[in-house]
């Protein structure tokens, strides 16, 4: 039906979230089925001497206690089969959350009961925890046979990076670093599994990607994948966090084992210990830049905890290392990538997936950089940022539909209306003595306005309150899509009956709809192509012997390529529909997007991508200079989506994602030493709640065409995590003249550099030009 | 997670819960649960037995007369809505309202708080700082324990066992000002610190004593004598807080934890403390 696109459908999945109606993977537990539960490592790095399961075998109601023996292959893994799925007798635990044996009850109790009592012997083995320091050649060694801890080393060169820094009239030092995020799903790890009356194995679960859940537990169970049926009953958020298996495999391994329905459900403290996480990376870097705003080079080395198993790190870290420069032209290029194996929690994806990391670092250093050369933040971005046909740092131009600029101009725009940036004239922010408790007296309330004219001015100096606000802008990149050369694919079938006007379509697509709408939008592509109402269009997305391979629901990419796969799918039915008198056509279409390319070994030259997103935001913050709380009190977050399907999902995937990138900036402070996870509960990790968001978030759509996408449409899921921590970043700045360089930028930290800031100021004559950081060193000097 | 298996008594009056305390020696007294029973699920503690004190009617309510009496079993809830409370303690009035969430407030009890000690809890601050005395009731009769006596340590108290807290007294003194005020974790509520400050004030702004009390970064809630010392005997104005509020972590042990470090919250006890003294100063008339 024509005008399908674009229309805010409300979502046919939304009543029965609402009213609890909603069967997830834990509703789905019958009566009868055996529980499961897993026995975990509990130490970062062990070699296993000795089982004992005959304590658990005489638990009343204990079934089985399954281990490695029981596995028939045991490895697994998205790119390498380096994880055991239990890990076995004289071999090694790799981390505090490997899997050593799963016990099988006929109640919950019972099965926690068994697991309590497999005795499991250890000999405890030093530990790489640090990934600089697992690098040494001395480091214990995760896995053996690796020979080393480095699982990659991507060097990305463009350019001559000497002669970029010899261009440079400023050059300036820096060094970032980010911590592990939790995706935190509402729902943690459940599921069931069963083999049916045609002996298949059925597993019942969430999960982002049916087909590629089917290949790992096929291969596990040395079973042909026909004879695996992945399904995905609701799924209660994903954001990269279900992509590895977690408890997929275990749930098939016990039914097809035991040959009974088995069910098994993670608490939150199991999920958080066990499944994988945002990588941490440190990122050291050195830009140089011309007075009049030209950046000239960027020198880059990114390190990432990869934790005990390979996952996507290598992906991860290939994407970090491509941002390095952020979405700027810059002629001289040096980044180095290193994913390092440690005995910590593995990493993998994570919504963003290595984008935000590498862009906090380059965010913050254009910003310095403008300051130094004492140009506008915008002005300097404007100067510099990716236009049609600019270079990647790949030596490549990057694919068509660049909009990074009309982007930021509009979030400029934005900030003026909304914040009133840029209309005061810029002063330099003002740090002030910490302990200034009588400006508190004259504190009025928390929230008191500052005039509009001032903001986003440093304008805390005029302030007799101890509360500053300030105002930051940033931008972002990031990819849609599978990179690199991967065999980027999505299938879609669409079926049409009816005598001479469709009276039904049936759209099969393995897509995951992990709560951010996309079987909604796939079947408002469906509907417009076809010119029926949406409500004619049936949608088969959770069964993989019923819907082809559609892809990941990751990478922001199932709008585009699975919308895209339904749209040319819908094309040909009609076509074939037009010509027949059949009551019943069928047309499958795997849609190709334009081909990536590998890195090339030494210089990383490639086609690193089909499509990108951009995004920009401007945030403003009050910061309290005797706590360091920060409060946002106003996020604009402007993206290109290409073409927005569903305008209000638009809205509520950069909402949703806001609220995440806002934890990630503020919050969210995952704590680990010497492997062990020390925040394994809700209470520990904190999560942004509805009193932490803003009170205003302007969430600006731009829809300027992709030329692959379904009517124009790129992704959006990810983008809104990439600018913001760089944005409030800034604005902590705007408001107080201190640097934050790590992430998360706790009120312990940020009342940390306000120390060293006031430090600095007193003991020397100079106004404090650029960074204030405790890491990262300010060496402008002229160049010859 | 599930609690170990335990008995549950519900008994209808304080005679037959000292006598149930006395006949189960691994018996807890249980008042609103909230703290108790998170410990249970944890199975940082598993009691025997619990004797639920909800259906004791003399456990609860709120007397002011003269002074002001206020049954242990009493919520958070009750006290802060409590008009008489609000006029004669604000101070207890406003912590209540501060405490954790709405469920957390409608369940948990002032005796609770008191008995349990936690090292980050409002009320025991509060209780510290006004000066209270609490009524203990056991097989050995009854007693009273004052502020200064209640808290020993971390979650421990002077009580015994088979002691319940009947009671809680605050004494009424002629003028005073008093506030609290807390930075709070940002998931639970409770104090990173919290400082409460009774101030008896004489000839308008003349501070003739002075208690003030910490919770969140100690092992349990302290006085700051340093802090008291500072303002007793002079008059209220922005130098003297300060000072006082200098002064308010010397010789205070401060503990870290995971959300935030000793040095951090040794540094909030002078903010926290200035901003209470500032906002109990502040409602003074002169
Ligand atoms: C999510 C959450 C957030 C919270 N946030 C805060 C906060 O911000 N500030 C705060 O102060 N507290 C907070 N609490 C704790 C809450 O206030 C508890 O209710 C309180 O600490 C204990 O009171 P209770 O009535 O629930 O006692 P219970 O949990 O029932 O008992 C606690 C202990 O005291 C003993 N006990 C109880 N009553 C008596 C009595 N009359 N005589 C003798 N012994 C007794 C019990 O045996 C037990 O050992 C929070 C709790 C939760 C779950």
């Amino acid at each position: 039906m024509r005008g399908t696109i674009g229309a805010s459908l409300p979502r046919p999945d939304a009543f029965g979230k609402v009213t609890g109606e909603t069967r997830y993977p834990a509703d789905l537990v019958r009566p009868g089925m055996l529980h499961l539960k897993v026995v975990f490592a509990g130490r970062p790095h062990a070699r296993i001497l000795g089982i004992d399961t005959a304590a658990a075998l005489r638990q009343p109601g204990v079934v089985a206690v399954l281990t490695a023996a029981d596995v028939p292959y045991n490895a697994h893994g998205l790119i390498e089969d380096d994880q055991p799925v239990l890990c076995a007798v004289g071999e090694k635990v790799r981390f505090a959350g490997d899997k050593v044996a799963l016990v099988a009850a006929e109640s919950r109790e019972a099965a926690a009961a068994g697991a309590s009592l497999v005795v499991v012997t250890y000999e405890d083995l030093p530990a790489a925890t640090d990934p600089r320091a697992a690098l040494a050649a001395d480091a214990p060694l995760v896995h053996d046979r690796h020979g080393s801890n480095q699982l990659l080393h991507l060097p990305i060169r463009k350019g001559t990076i000497e002669r970029g820094f010899a261009e440079a009239d400023i050059v300036l030092d820096g060094t970032f670093s980010t911590s592990w995020q939790e995706h935190a799903f509402l729902q943690p790890e459940a599921g069931i599994a069963e083999v049916d009356e045609q002996g298949r194995l059925v597993v019942e679960t969430a999960g982002q990607w049916l087909h590629e859940d089917r290949r790992q537990i096929a291969k596990i169970l040395g079973l042909p994948e026909e004879r695996v049926i992945v399904r995905y009953a609701a799924i209660g958020g994903a954001f990269g966090g279900r992509e590895d298996l977690s408890i997929q495999h275990l749930l098939a391994l016990a039914a097809w084992t035991l040959r009974r329905p088995v069910a098994l459900i993670w608490s939150r403290e199991e999920s958080i210990v066990a499944h994988h996480k945002r990588h941490p990376m440190e990122i050291r870097c050195r830009w140089g830049a011309t007075y009049d705003g030209r950046i000239t080079a960027v020198e880059a080395e990114v390190i990432a905890d990869g934790g005990a198993y390979a996952s996507t790190s290598a992906e991860v870290v290939k994407v970090a290392t491509l941002f390095a420069s952020g979405c700027y032209e810059v002629p001289h290029i040096a980044a180095d990538g290193y994913a390092v194996y440690t005995n910590n929690v593995p990493s993998g994806a994570f919504r963003g997936f290595g984008a935000p990391q590498a862009q906090f670092a380059a965010e913050v250093m254009v910003t310095r950089l403008a300051h130094t050369i004492g140009m506008d933040p915008v002005e300097l971005r404007r100067r510099n940022i990716y236009r049609e046909g600019s270079l990647e740092p790949t030596q490549q131009p990057l694919p068509p539909g660049v909009s990074a600029l009309p982007v930021l101009e509009r979030c400029v725009e934005e900030a003026q209306v909304h914040l009133g940036y840029g209309l005061a004239p810029q002063s330099l922010p003002a740090t002030t003595s910490l302990v200034a408790e009588s400006v508190e007296a004259d504190q009025t309330a928390t929230g008191s306005l500052t005039p509009r004219s001032a903001r986003g001015a440093g304008n805390g100096r005029h302030s007799p309150s101890h509360l500053r606000r300030g105002v930051g802008i940033a931008c972002g990149i990031k990819n849609v899509g599978y990179s690199f050369g991967y065999p980027e694919q999505s299938t879609a079938t669409v079926e049409l009956h009816g005598g001479g006007d469709i009276e039904r379509a049936v759209v099969r697509v393995g897509a995951a709809d992990v709560g951010q709408g996309s079987h909604l939008a796939l079947r408002q592509i469906a509907a417009e192509t076809l010119g029926v109402a949406p409500g004619t269009v049936e949608m088969v997305c959770d069964d993989s012997a019923e819907a082809p391979d559609a892809g990941s629901a990751s990478a922001s990419r199932m709008t585009l390529m699975g919308g895209r796969a339904v749209r040319d799918a819908a094309i040909e039915a009609l076509a074939k529909w037009r010509d027949t008198d059949d009551l019943h056509v069928e047309a499958t279409v795997q849609y190709r997007p334009p081909a990536t390319t590998p890195l090339a070994a030494g210089t990383g030259a490639s086609q690193p991508n089909y499509c990108y997103g951009y995004a920009a935001q401007a945030v403003e913050v009050e910061v309290s200079l005797l706590t360091g709380q920060v409060q946002v009190l106003r996020i604009i977050s402007v993206h290109d989506v290409g073409r927005a399907i569903n305008h209000q999902q638009v809205e509520g995937q950069i909402e949703g994602c806001l609220a995440q990138a806002l934890g990630y900036a503020l919050l969210e402070h995952f704590q680990v030493r010497d492997g062990r996870v020390l925040t394994p509960y809700l209470s520990t990790y904190l999560l942004p709640t509805a009193l932490d968001m803003p009170t205003e978030i302007v969430p600006v759509i731009l829809e300027l065409s992709d030329p692959n996408g379904p009517y124009g449409a790129r992704g959006v899921a990810e983008m809104p995590l990439v600018p913001l921590t760089p944005a409030i970043a800034a604005a902590i700045h705007d408001a107080t003249g201190v640097w934050l360089t790590q992430q998360p930028m706790t009120p312990e930290r940020i009342l940390t550099a306000l120390n060293v800031g006031t430090a600095l100021e007193k003991g020397s004559s100079n106004e404090i030009t650029t960074t204030i950081d405790t890491k990262s060193t300010v060496t402008a000097h002229a160049s010859k | 997670m599930f609690p170990s298996q335990f008995d549950y008594y519900r008994p209808s009056s304080l005679q037959e819960a000292i006598g149930l305390l006395g006949a189960n020696p691994d018996a807890k007294v249980l008042a609103g649960g909230h703290s108790l029973l998170p410990a249970m699920k944890l199975r940082l503690t598993m009691p025997g037995a619990l004797v639920d004190l909800s259906h004791i009617p003399e456990l609860r309510g709120i007397n002011v007369n003269g002074g002001v009496t206020i049954g242990a079993m009493t919520t958070y809830d009750e006290i802060e809505v409590s008009a008489e409370l609000q006029q004669r303690v604000p101070m207890l009035a406003e912590a209540a309202a501060v405490v954790g969430d709405p469920h957390v407030r409608a369940r948990g009890t002032i005796g609770g708080s008191l008995a349990h000690s936690d090292p980050a809890a409002d009320l025991t601050a509060v209780f510290l700082a006004l000066g209270g005395e609490v009524t203990a009731v056991g097989s050995n009769g009854e007693r009273i324990i004052g502020a200064d006596d209640l808290f020993v340590d971390l979650l421990t108290t002077s009580l015994q066992p088979d002691e319940v807290i009947t009671q809680i007294k605050i004494p009424l003194t002629g003028r005073t000002a008093m506030a609290y005020e807390k930075q709070e974790h940002p998931a639970s509520g409770y104090a990173i610190v919290g400082v409460a400050a009774v101030l008896t004030l004489r000839d308008g702004d003349h501070c003739e004593s002075a208690r003030l009390a910490v919770t969140g970064c100690t092992s349990k809630a302290t006085r700051l004598t340093a802090a008291e010392d500072a303002l007793s005997g002079q008059s209220l104005n922005e130098e003297t807080i300060t000072r006082a509020a200098q002064a308010a972590s010397e010789g205070l042990e401060v503990n870290g934890d995971l959300y935030a470090s000793e040095e951090y919250r040794r540094h909030l006890v002078t903010v926290i403390t200035g901003r209470t003294l500032r906002r109990a100063t502040g409602a003074i008339t002169r």
